[in-house]
């Protein structure tokens, strides 16, 4: 089969985001300020140390509030770039 | 607008592209349907896989599936009748055990050596009945177990399934795109997501969705009398590469209720699938004066799910197959979900870590954005105003100088 990429990745790859209070290391893109994508690797999984169950809802996988944190505070930063910046 | 480069200009046409459907099936456990369906002393037939099953109790209660093809001269084991633990196939009469061994033929001294058809492996778990397919043949492999439910039938203070199927003439890679197509619960179901995320991560895909539903479009449920809905929360994952479990909470002008929704398939072939769907409720605490009224709003919204997916089906009835999306910044992660597919068509040792590494896709329109735009604006201010400080202080040092 062998699966095509994504034809928006070629306009805007994702950009490297490192957690601010863990050694992992994530692809992160912001398609808009409401959307983003995070791409993790292995070894990003097993350096992240502040997995917390997922919000309130039940079954969901769990999820790091911090790398959450740390990709807000990247955009703040401005080292990533938020491709649709119009706000609605 | 940056979309229109890559070497293709403006005004070339976009061409369609996929290949064939693969010719192969998915590797993993396929519910097959309801375990007190399988259990009536009779053989079943089930068309899967591009083969044809017989599915039956033995006298321990253990559901049996071997091909359905006599291996002696082709007769039709799910047309025949159960003989003891064994199938008897209508032809001749031939006993088939459970083991895929032919125990006994009536008419005939001994069994040939050769005697053995193929088994699969099946198991019963809330009450469901699994095949496992493997390409390759290999034993089920234990991660890909399917989790118990929580809640549901085995409970009971839950409502039987609520169940229903259909045939689907198409390749059953369409019902998967489902899991990350935000935009058509929008234009195909009318509801509106709040807030949606995406999930995947080694066999599991998920769905979470909250979301309110548009009150302009809903005539076909309100024909049905079907409960007015204000919104729901699901939480819906895919354990392999057929069976969702979605976590289904509806809220409703008169509260809150939790039900429990499998969607799931299992190939016919490559261009047609079974799609099976149910429905198990929680009963309402007070309900002592009508204890069928939640079996009877069970099998409503059941009705609400089969016009669900009729609308899906009408879609899927006509569309085509395409391997080449084009896809806008808003859709879902269409191609990356199709990659953590992928890794239940290859061998075994052909799958990467890309198929099965995470994917978050998250979509969040309650986050109050303004105030966090003001942040990034007041931080560039700041910045810039940093920038010109130093630029000032540089040219300092130049002036005293000069
Ligand atoms: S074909 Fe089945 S017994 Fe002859
Ligand atoms: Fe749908
Ligand atoms: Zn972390």
């Amino acid at each position: 089969m062998g699966v095509r990429p994504d034809n928006r990745l070629a306009d805007a790859p994702m950009h490297p985001v490192a957690c601010t209070s863990c050694a992992a290391r994530v692809l992160v893109r912001k398609a808009s300020w409401q959307q983003t994508s995070v791409q993790w690797s292995d070894e990003a999984m097993a350096a992240c140390s502040s997995w917390s169950p997922g919000s309130a809802v039940k079954g969901l996988p769990p999820v790091c509030d911090r790398l959450r944190d740390s990709i807000a505070q990247a955009v703040v930063d401005g080292t990533l770039p938020v491709l649709a910046p119009e706000d609605d | 607008m940056t979309a229109v480069h890559n070497g293709t200009g403006a005004d070339e046409v976009r061409h369609i592209e996929f290949e064939a459907a693969p010719a192969r099936y998915a590797r993993g456990w396929h519910c097959i349907g309801l375990e007190r369906e399988f259990r009536d002393g009779k053989p079943h037939s089930i068309e899967a896989f591009g083969t044809k099953l017989v599915v039956w109790a033995d006298s321990q209660g253990e559901i049996k599936v071997l091909d359905a093809y006599c291996r002696h001269m082709g007769g039709d084991l799910s047309q025949g009748t159960v003989k003891g633990d064994e199938v008897a196939c209508p032809f001749h009469d031939w006993r088939w055990g459970g083991d895929g061994r032919c125990k006994q033929i009536p008419y005939a001294r001994r069994v040939p050596l050769r005697a053995r058809t193929r088994t699969w492996h099946a198991m019963a778990q809330d009450g469901l009945v699994f095949v496992w397919h493997d390409h390759e043949g290999n034993a089920p492999i234990p991660e890909q177990a399917i989790p118990l439910i929580d809640g549901g039938p085995s409970d009971p203070t839950w409502t039987d399934w609520a169940w229903a199927t259909t045939v689907v003439n198409t390749n059953c890679r369409e019902i998967i795109d489902n899991v990350v197509d935000m935009a058509h619960f929008f234009y195909v179901h009318h509801a509106f997501p709040t807030y949606f995320k995406n999930t995947f991560e080694g066999h599991t895909a998920t769905q979470l969705q909250k979301g309110v539903n548009r009150d302009d479009m809903r005539p076909a449920e309100v024909a049905i009398g079907a409960p007015k809905r204000l919104g729901n929360t699901s939480v819906a994952t895919y354990h392999g590469p057929s069976f969702m479990i979605d976590d289904l909470i509806y809220h409703y002008e008169h509260g809150d209720t939790r039900t429990v929704l499998i969607n799931c398939h299992y190939p016919i072939d490559e261009n047609s699938f079974m799609l099976l769907y149910g429905i198990s409720m929680q009963r309402p605490e007070v309900q002592d004066d009508d204890p069928a009224a939640a079996d009877a709003l069970a099998a409503k919204m059941v009705a609400t799910v089969r016009l669900g997916f009729e609308q899906d089906v009408e879609i899927w009835k006509n569309k085509t197959r395409i391997d080449n999306p084009l896809l806008c910044e808003e859709d879902g992660p269409v191609y990356q979900l199709r990659r953590w597919y992928e890794q239940f068509y290859v061998d075994v040792d052909q799958v990467t870590s890309e198929m099965t590494e995470r994917f978050e896709f998250e979509l969040d329109t309650t986050k109050p954005i303004e105030a966090w735009q003001r942040e990034v604006e007041e931080n560039v201010a700041r910045r810039a105003e940093a920038a010109a400080a130093e630029a000032a202080a540089a040219a300092v040092p130049q002036t005293q100088d000069a």
